[in-house]
């Protein structure tokens, strides 16, 4: 069975339809890429798949757990056991790195919470800053902090939503080498949607070409690039 | 600031001071530091006696309680309105802002008669009871409005961040809550302000507080100087409550507004759905439709004539009193924008310190030193003219619209203006065509709001104006001490009706301007 799974999914915002029965398995301990441009759906399949929004056809399972049939919502965003990076992270700002951090353990005493999060900053290199505020930190620093708030409950499943879009070339290959090991490190599946095609042949296992709502190609780095899909050779192209 | 900007500005800040600023603090420090002849400021001091501060603390406990109760109200009807699926959102978004549009003593006259009808008499309103009762819901829209604003400015990635690791309860305590606390500290202070400084509802009912103590020395004992060196006291309180909101605001980390574009995140209920629409029924139905149809029969309970007679006495008023509050919502606006053009743009703040200096000054306060200023021979063209109530409206409002459409700009991204810099375009073009027409909702609605504080306008109008004045507020405030309920209860509503018939006009021609804009 896939880590997740995605079966004749439809969904429109209004009169636009975005995705049209959309069919996709991701299997674990893989690093997906979801490759498009501007509109193809990439984002929407990300929020569907985090329960943030339902879809208006087809079913969506999570580790082998229905999440969303139909127009559904089954299991609730916060009990699929997944961690989100958001393009723009969505620090909080009114929380220090600390407790943006250990906002999501509730179910901990304490004390192990501190344990916990302490551990994540130690990890991270973040000890320094953990009493200050997301607007007092560094890009690169806040990207981190969104890694550290994303892993700390343990998901089994990492969704990143062009997490390097607005990082400079040298943090980006600095990023793109640690998204890597966390991913080998924490055992994660993770689906990482971008529009550049440099950063997935760089980091992927397996690249998925979407293309307005529809699958155009799927395969490995080397499957992708010996492709001669039209679509994709325009798209790398331009 | 280039030589034309710079030029516009110093004009208003100058008028600004010189009209409106000078006359306060002349005033102000004529009494407090008096020149020999008359009484000394020891003297003076020595008449603030313990009664004074005792009756200062409890108009503050009462503007208190109405602030808190406000803000929570204001809060949750906010939140449902703002951030939920609920049911009738645009009725209710519309509807339960009517209390806001309406001058505090006419909605105090609708709780009047909606009590006698109930219950036979006023009594039990007649009290602070009723006082808290009547400004509540007067001002809950306010914080509606100012919460509801602050809750669909909410950039949605932050609160579903949060529904990632957490149920949708802790997500809206710990997250949505905790971003709109700049919001809710506003309400607060804002809602206080306004109800320490509320001068109709309470003197309408009978009671006493700090600001119809302040009345009374002026206006039945000529006791000047109490009545100043009481102003004092008041407008440091609600100056020490501004800048404490502010001081705090400054070093709190809220910034997660963002701009323009980003959706806004909506809670779906589903098993409170019917609970939520209950809820906003019940306080429409409290605060709106029971007191306004008890104002209706009230007014037709004899038939007709006390409302033909009503329609009569105030015939002659509705134009000096559209005007009036015409021109003053204009001059405000005028105000209010060069005010925050130079502070958001310019970095330029001491007009808008000014504005709030004035606006934290209690009406009657305001009135009082205007005349005190202004009645010398030499300025009699402004004393005995209307000149004295435009002047007294944009002391009054114009920090309101410095305060929304400076937020207006805040949301403006710098690179629209910088773009036409670049291509040479001059200063006031870039006004007229970039930034005008992007804050033009915005600026529409500062208008409407202050057109209507003019119109109903009552705490400083009733301290100014020259004799023979026909306006609404004077006309109908004089005449409720001696009038038959009826009488008041039709010149209510018809004030009433001519609010919202205005209303309806500014609006469709807004709505007009941004379809053809559009």
């Amino acid at each position: 069975m896939s880590t997740i799974s995605l079966a004749e999914v439809t969904h429109s915002y209004g009169a636009k339809q975005v995705l049209q029965r959309l069919s996709l398995d991701i299997d674990g301990s893989q690093l997906t890429c979801l490759l498009g441009g501007s509109g193809s759906g990439k984002t929407t399949i990300l929020r569907l798949i985090a329960g943030l929004e339902t879809p208006q056809g087809g079913l969506i399972t999570i580790l082998n757990k229905v999440a969303t049939n139909k127009n559904h919502l089954i299991i609730p965003p916060h009990q699929r056991k997944l961690g989100f990076i958001f393009q723009d992270l969505a620090l909080w700002p009114h929380f220090t790195v600390y407790k943006n951090i250990a906002f999501g353990l509730t179910e901990q005493k304490q004390k192990n919470i501190k344990e916990t999060v302490h551990q994540m900053l130690d990890y991270f290199g973040l000890q320094a800053y953990s009493e200050k505020y997301p607007h007092q930190l560094s890009g690169g620093q806040q990207q981190l902090v969104a890694l550290s708030r994303a892993l700390v409950l343990k998901p089994k499943i990492l969704l990143m939503d062009e997490p390097l879009a607005n990082l400079d070339v040298k943090l980006k290959r600095k990023t793109l080498g640690l998204i890597k090991k966390l991913q080998q490190n924490f055992d994660l599946t993770i689906l990482f949607v971008t529009h550049d095609h440099k950063e997935a042949f760089a980091i992927a296992d397996k690249i998925v070409i979407l293309n307005e709502g529809v699958i155009e190609l799927t395969g490995s780095v080397e499957q992708i690039k010996n492709s001669d899909n039209e679509y994709l050779k325009y798209f790398i192209e331009f | 600031m280039r030589k034309s900007e710079c030029l516009w500005y110093s004009i208003v800040y100058v008028l600004f001071v010189l009209l409106i600023v000078f006359p306060v603090f002349y005033t102000l420090s004529s009494t407090l530091l008096p020149d020999t002849g008359s009484s000394s400021l020891l003297e003076n001091l020595q008449l603030i006696n313990k009664d004074s501060f005792f009756l200062l603390a409890k108009s503050s406990a009462i503007a208190f309680v109405i602030a808190v109760l406000t803000t929570l109200l204001g809060a949750v009807s906010g939140f449902l309105l703002f951030k939920t699926n609920v049911s009738f959102q645009g009725f209710f978004k519309i509807a339960l802002l009517v209390p806001l549009f309406i001058s505090p003593y006419i909605l105090a006259v609708t709780w009047n008669d909606f009590f006698y009808l109930c219950l036979g008499n006023t009594d039990s309103l007649a009290s602070y009871v009723g006082v808290i009762l009547v400004l509540t819901s007067i001002y809950t829209p306010l914080s509606m409005a100012i919460i509801g604003n602050a809750f669909s400015n909410i950039n949605a990635q932050l609160e579903e961040a949060g529904e990632i690791v957490a149920d949708y309860r802790k997500v809206i305590f710990k997250i949505t809550l905790p971003l709109v606390k700049p919001a809710l500290l506003t309400s607060l202070a804002l809602v206080f302000i306004f109800s320490i400084s509320e001068f109709s509802v309470p003197a309408f009912f009978g009671i006493k507080v700090f600001t119809t103590e302040i009345f009374i020395q002026f206006s039945a004992f000529y006791n000047h100087s109490l009545a100043i060196l009481q102003s004092t006291l008041l407008i440091l309180l609600c100056l020490l409550l501004l800048l404490s909101e502010k001081a705090y605001l400054a070093n709190a980390p809220f910034l997660s507004i963002h701009g323009r574009g980003i959706k806004t995140k909506i809670y779906h209920f589903y098993r409170w759905k019917g609970l939520s629409v209950s809820l906003l029924c019940f306080w429409f139905l409290l605060s709106v439709l029971l007191p306004f149809v008890a104002l209706f029969i009230q007014s037709f309970q004899d038939g007709t004539a006390k409302f033909i007679q009503a329609f009569n006495l105030l015939k002659a008023t509705f134009i000096n009193s559209i005007g009036l509050a015409f021109a003053g919502a204009l001059i405000t606006i005028v105000v209010g924008f060069s005010a925050a053009y130079a502070a958001e743009t310019k970095k330029r703040k001491s007009l808008i310190w000014l504005l709030l200096f004035v606006f934290a000054i209690p009406s009657t306060i305001f009135g009082i030193s205007l005349i005190k200023f202004y009645n010398r021979a030499f300025l009699d063209a402004v004393y005995s003219s209307y000149v004295i109530i435009l002047l007294g409206y944009a002391g009054k409002f114009s920090f309101i619209s410095a305060k929304l459409i400076g937020n207006a700009i805040k949301q403006i991204p710098k690179s629209l203006d910088e773009a036409a810099q670049i291509q040479g375009i001059v200063p006031f073009r870039r006004i007229k065509m970039i930034l005008f027409p992007l804050i033009m909702p915005t600026v529409f609605t500062a208008f409407i709001i202050n057109f209507i504080f003019c119109f109903g306008e009552l705490g400083t109008t009733i301290m100014v104006y020259p004799p023979g004045t026909e306006i609404i507020p004077i006309k109908v405030f004089t005449m409720m001490a001696n009038a038959p309920q009826a009488l008041i209860s039709s010149m209510s509503l018809i004030v009433f009706f001519i609010t919202l018939l205005i209303i309806t006009v500014i609006y469709s021609l807004s709505k007009h301007y941004q379809n053809v804009n559009h």
